[in-house]
């Protein structure tokens, strides 16, 4: 039997060609991303243990549970104290502190300024380029942020001193800090030890790295070190340490990899739907050799048996060359994107996991997709099938009412369910609700599969059908087997479901924040100091003192960020010395008056409004955000949605509050804004109420009643500057940019530029993710060809009829390919109304007033692919079709 | 167009003729072996003439008619379909001239499973955007009694009923020639007999030329003329055949 069935798959071997490509793909992928994500993680792994494993002993500041500050930095003191350990051979310090680094134009790198730090002999960090910095104008930089601001070494860098005076100094190296999560956000700069002192006054260290004497084990330095620091620090050897560093390094990879395989699953399922559906129309085709092997004695089950084993065979090629293909992909993968994410020079890490996962998948699908088929094949009555000719049997049966019930169920719980999600309004679970009901929904599809297909066809066919032979009998032939043209078209509906419904919710996820961004500030350039760093020379503060390690960096929520603000100083205390303690909440570093008087004085802008806020305590953990507009119009300027009121009524004694603050005011109320520092509470009348989560957060109060409330406030958060309607970019540009030439760590934000930004990022994501299920569409597509070449061979005699008629070659070329690209629109047309119903329900669930937007553009390129596909999906089967022979195919049975 | 050697046996009416082949040879390469199918046939088909190709398996009738109608192309000799030499035509000029010139009968497979039965009779109209003669239409499908079946699929219609849709679609063009290979080949004899009736009353009153292979000497007994095959050459021909006379004939060619 098994003799047969060899014999059978050489024979066919021809017809099993885009099958096991269907299956060498998704194996491929899934083999590929674990192949790329264990030679990333192995790299990573190698880069952080490699350069923690070059010292014995790593001691840290011990960090107290309780306390949410930074510990206190390790001394000189203990520094000795552990060189003179007799373990020890030699130990340093690893110092940081922050510095405000200027990129080529003079401007302020980043929202965050850099770490800067410096380091002695015994360390994990080397150069990788160039050498460390040895003296007072030297500098290095992390490889990273030298590439992002375009420095090399030898290239002169600016950095500002606590004084916020620049200073020059030379590019002398390139360390690479790795995936150390401190650092490879806001970038690293390296001085050395006394010039990081006078840069940043940073004082201390927070790591100190120590090497073991002859003769001692790590442990034994560890210990040594641990015994000498006592409480203060927390010491782990190198290897310890770098374990630690890998596995935080390695959440990202393990992250990736999820992704990655969630997208090699999909590919995989719709490689499973191509398999199925050519396994289904190979065991129609032969049935009659089936039959024959029952008639000459063969029991059902060794039919049944021999149709496994076949599929077992062509799983196994399939999967093999699909475990290569994905280590070659893998290897690709990790060459070209591993320096993306960071990481280079990884050896190719194939596990035997990665390759039994391909294996195991790709055969497993194939014989189970295999086994329905096989099973219908062995249930009709062996004289029966000798009878029918399989050939001709091309018409199936009307649709049962069961599947008409099923299906229309299947739409109806969908369609419930989504209801559920939008009225609950926006919530994180949102999505999960709606990608459940999209798969109920696709339940629907398959079940009603046969009579979507052939609705559509007969609607879409009428036209066609005028328009000549070829395309008349296309779209009858499209017809001819509904379940076969549904399955292969299914597989092209699950991507274009995907790819439509990412892009709605892309779509709109970019109308929304953009007309977020238009109606509520509605400016050309917004000015924020940087993160972080203290306020200009104006400000009073001392400045440099609790610059370094305040970890500000960490909190980069954006500035109408709620009460998420750090150290909680006593509120009891303010009134004595609001200066320096005294503010409730440490204010946002603020820009100096003269920012906005000089940007007041340039011809080229028509508005400059200001904002300054506090946060009132309230007791408990509540806090009011008060926020005062100076220059800005209320609901004209900056506006919000109310849920009542008006907001342009605000004016001095008023207040417009949202809803989550208003603590049940409604309109007309009195509401009370606390003073601070001494002045008296505000009364005041509430003119509007706005909704939460949009603009205008918290408490919003006139210029006047701030000033009054809040008198020791007297710098800007933000400036939002307005141009002149008619002023020309690059002036408004340069009129802004000279305004703050002195002042290097504001931060400039064209809210163009920012919009190009975050319309940047959607595009990449979108582009990214539609590469992948890009995959998903190829095995369709290869299941559509398949699907065509098996059709044409089970019509050889057909067409060799029409072409005796007179059909010529090139028609009969196009009934196929009409015929493809009209399997291929139907899938994708499918695809693309549930994308875009369930992208608008996704959208909707989790965004508060969402904009939804169609991106006419992204589904016209859609359908335009699918047109393609289809001709593609047709190139081989009809060449095959007009290239058979008359005579030869009437002759053949 | 004159061929003297074989007009004295053909119809007495003697029209000039729609299709000759003179010396027509066809060889097939397998290999080591060349087998000629055709080997230097001489005949011609007048028109309204009905004539049966016979032959024993093999003798090469079925490569005859696929060479005279354009499906297959001969090794040497000619083909003229009226003044048109159809051997050395192109694929894309033989498609034409069958789509235009040529009706075709087969034995099974005649008609597309997802057309009606009207659509099937239409097909080769509508492929070269022909305007349908609707009397001759009406003429046709009352002759063959198709009236109440139009709009069935062939898998719902009798082999019998199906060959007549392909009877009538073949007569529809009025085409210069039709060739039906085996035509009731797949029939029950009643059935048979219907379609061969058709087939000889088109010829004689719409002067339909028609070329038909069969091995059948009933069928044949149908036809005016009967040529034999043997060995791909033309060997013996009967006219005013009946079905005694043609099983002689054709014993007389397997024994030989």
């Amino acid at each position: 039997m098994l003799r047969t069935t060899l014999a059978g798959l050489r024979l066919h071997k021809s017809r099993y060609v885009t099958t096991v490509l269907a299956i060498m793909l998704g194996v491929m992928f899934t083999t590929g991303t674990m192949v790329f994500a264990d030679t990333l993680e192995a790299g990573y792994e190698k880069t952080v243990m490699g350069s923690a494993t070059s010292v014995d002993a790593i001691a840290v500041p011990a960090a107290d549970e309780e306390a949410q500050e930074e510990p206190a930095p390790l001394t000189e003191d203990d520094l000795a104290e552990v060189r003179a350990l007799p373990q020890v051979a030699g130990a340093d310090g690893l110092a940081e502190g922050q510095v405000v680094l200027l990129d080529a134009e003079g401007r302020a790198s980043g929202f965050v300024p850099p770490a800067a730090v410096s380091f002695g002999e015994h360390t994990r960090f080397s150069a990788e380029e160039g050498a460390l910095p040895t003296g007072g104008d030297e500098i290095a930089l992390a490889v990273s942020t030298a590439e992002q601001l375009g420095f090399e070494v030898g290239d002169t860098v600016t950095a500002l001193d606590p004084g916020q005076e620049k200073r020059e100094f030379t590019l002398t190296g390139l360390v690479e800090f790795g995936a150390d999560p401190r650092y490879s956000y806001s970038g690293v700069v390296v001085f050395d030890h006394a010039t990081l002192g006078g840069m940043t006054g940073a004082e201390g260290y927070v790591e100190i790295d120590a090497v073991a004497a002859e003769g001692h084990t790590d442990e034994q330095v560890a210990d040594a070190v641990a015994g000498a620091l006592g409480a203060d620090a927390e010491v782990r050897t190198g290897e310890e340490f770098g374990v630690d560093l890998a596995e935080g390094s390695g959440a990202d990879t393990a992250m990736l990899r999820v992704v990655l395989l969630l997208f090699s699953f999909i590919a995989m399922f719709v490689a499973g739907i191509v398999i199925y559906n050519t396994f289904a129309i190979l065991i129609a085709q032969r049935q009659r050799e089936l039959a024959l092997l029952r008639c000459v004695g063969a029991k059902r089950s060794q039919v049944f048996r021999s149709m496994l084993a076949e599929s077992l065979v062509v799983g196994l090629v399939a999967s093999a060359l699909g475990v290569l293909a994905g280590i070659g992909i893998g290897m690709a993968g990790a060459a070209f994107g591993g320096p993306l994410l960071g990481m280079d020079g990884a050896a190719l890490t194939v596990t035997p996991l990665a390759v039994a996962t391909g294996m195991v998948l790709g055969t497993v699908v194939t014989v189970f997709s295999a086994l329905v088929p096989a099973t219908r094949a062995t249930r009709v009555a062996p004289l029966a099938a000798l009878r029918t000719s399989a050939t001709a049997a091309g018409l199936e049966k009307g649709t049962g009412w069961v599947r008409v019930v099923l299906g229309l169920l299947a739409f109806a719980a969908s369609a419930a369910l989504v209801t559920v999600s939008q009225l609950s309004g926006p919530t994180q679970t949102g999505p999960v609700i709606v990608t459940g009901a999209a798969l109920i929904a696709f339940l629907g599809v398959v079940v009603l599969g046969p009579l979507l297909v052939r609705g559509i066809v007969n609607t879409v066919g009428l036209p066609l059908r005028k328009v000549g032979v070829p395309s008349m009998l296309a779209v009858d032939n499209s017809v001819r087997s509904p379940r076969r043209a549904a399955t292969a078209m299914i597989a092209l509906t699950v991507g274009a479901t995907l790819i439509t419904g990412y892009s709605v919710v892309s779509a709109s996820t970019e109308t929304t924040l953009t007309r977020m961004l238009d109606e509520q500030f509605p400016v050309d350039y917004q000015i924020m100091a940087q993160l972080g760093t203290e306020a200009a020379p104006a400000a009073e503060d001392a400045p440099a003192e609790d610059a370094p390690a305040e970890g500000a960096g960490a909190e980069e929520a954006p500035a109408e960020g709620t009460a998420a603000e750090g150290p909680g100083t006593d509120p009891a205390a303010p009134a004595a010395d609001p200066e320096v303690e005294g503010l409730s909440f440490p204010l946002d570093p603020g820009i100096p008056a003269e920012v906005r008087d000089a940007l007041g004085e340039q011809g080229e802008l028509e508005r400059i409004i200001a904002d300054r806020n506090v946060y009132v305590e309230l007791g408990g953990d509540d806090s009011l955000p008060v926020t005062t507009y100076i220059n800005g119009r209320i609901g004209v300027d900056l506006t919000a949605d109310t849920v009542e009121g008006d907001l342009t009524d605000l004016g001095p004694g008023r207040v417009v509050l949202s809803e989550g603050h208003a603590d049940g005011a409604r309109v007309g109320d009195t509401f009370t804004v606390p003073g601070l520092w001494g002045t008296d509470d505000l009364e005041l009348d509430v003119v509007a109420i706005t909704e939460d989560g949009g603009g205008l957060n918290g408490a919003t109060i006139d210029p006047q009643d701030f000033a009054a409330a809040y008198p020791e406030v007297h710098e800007d958060r933000t400036l939002y500057v307005v141009a002149d309607p008619g002023a020309e970019a690059d002036r408004v540009r340069d009129a802004v940019l000279s305004s703050v030439a002195d002042h290097p760590t504001l931060q400039v934000m064209s809210v163009a530029e920012m919009k190009e930004q975050f319309t940047g990022v959607l595009d990449i994501a979108f582009y990214t993710v539609a590469a992948m299920l890009g995959l998903a569409i190829i095995i369709a597509v290869f299941g559509i060809s398949n699907t065509m070449a098996l059709s044409v061979l089970e019509r050889t005699r057909e067409s060799a009829l029409l072409r005796a008629l007179g059909l010529t070659k090139a028609q009969l070329r196009r009934m196929l390919s009409v015929e493809a690209v009209l399997l291929c629109l139907i899938g994708a047309g499918i695809g693309i109304v549930f994308g875009v119903l369930f992208g608008w329900a996704a959208a909707d669930s989790v965004l508060p007033n969402m904009v939804f937007a169609v991106p006419a553009g992204q589904i016209a390129v859609f359908i335009a692919v699918s047109v393609l596909a289809g001709l593609v999906a047709a190139v081989l089967p009809a060449r095959r079709a007009a290239g058979t022979s008359i005579t030869g195919a009437l002759a053949s049975e | 167009m004159n061929s003297p050697s074989v007009d004295h046996l053909s119809s007495p009416v003697a029209p000039p003729p729609v299709v000759v082949a003179r010396g027509l040879t066809k060889v097939y390469d397998t290999g080591d072996t060349r087998v000629h199918a055709l080997d230097g046939v001489d005949v011609e088909f007048h028109r309204g003439a009905f004539t049966a190709i016979m032959g024993p398996s093999g003798s090469g009738k079925s490569t005859l008619m696929h060479c005279m109608a354009g499906l297959d192309t001969a090794t040497s000799g000619t083909v003229h379909l009226g003044r048109t030499q159809i051997t050395g035509l192109r694929d894309a000029e033989l498609t034409l001239l069958r789509r235009d010139r040529i009706g075709f009968i087969f034995q099974s497979f005649n008609l597309l499973p997802m057309l009606t039965a009207e659509q099937n009779i239409l097909l080769p109209s509508q492929i070269a955007k022909r305007k349908v003669d609707k009397a001759r239409f009406d003429r046709i499908i009352d002759v063959v009694g198709l009236r109440e079946r139009l709009h069935h699929l062939p898998t719902k219609l009798s082999g019998g009923q199906q060959q007549r849709v392909a009877v009538a679609r073949a007569l529809l063009n009025a085409p210069e020639v039709v060739y039906a290979d085996e035509p009731t080949g797949n029939l029950d004899s009643r059935s048979g007999a219907e379609v061969l009736e058709f087939l000889r009353t088109s010829a004689k009153e719409l002067h339909q030329t028609i070329v038909m292979v069969t091995h059948d000497p009933v069928a044949a007994s149908y036809a005016d003329r009967v040529v034999f095959l043997r060995d791909g050459r033309l060997v013996d021909e009967v006219a005013e055949p009946t079905a005694e006379l043609v099983s002689q004939r054709l014993l007389k060619l397997e024994e030989a």
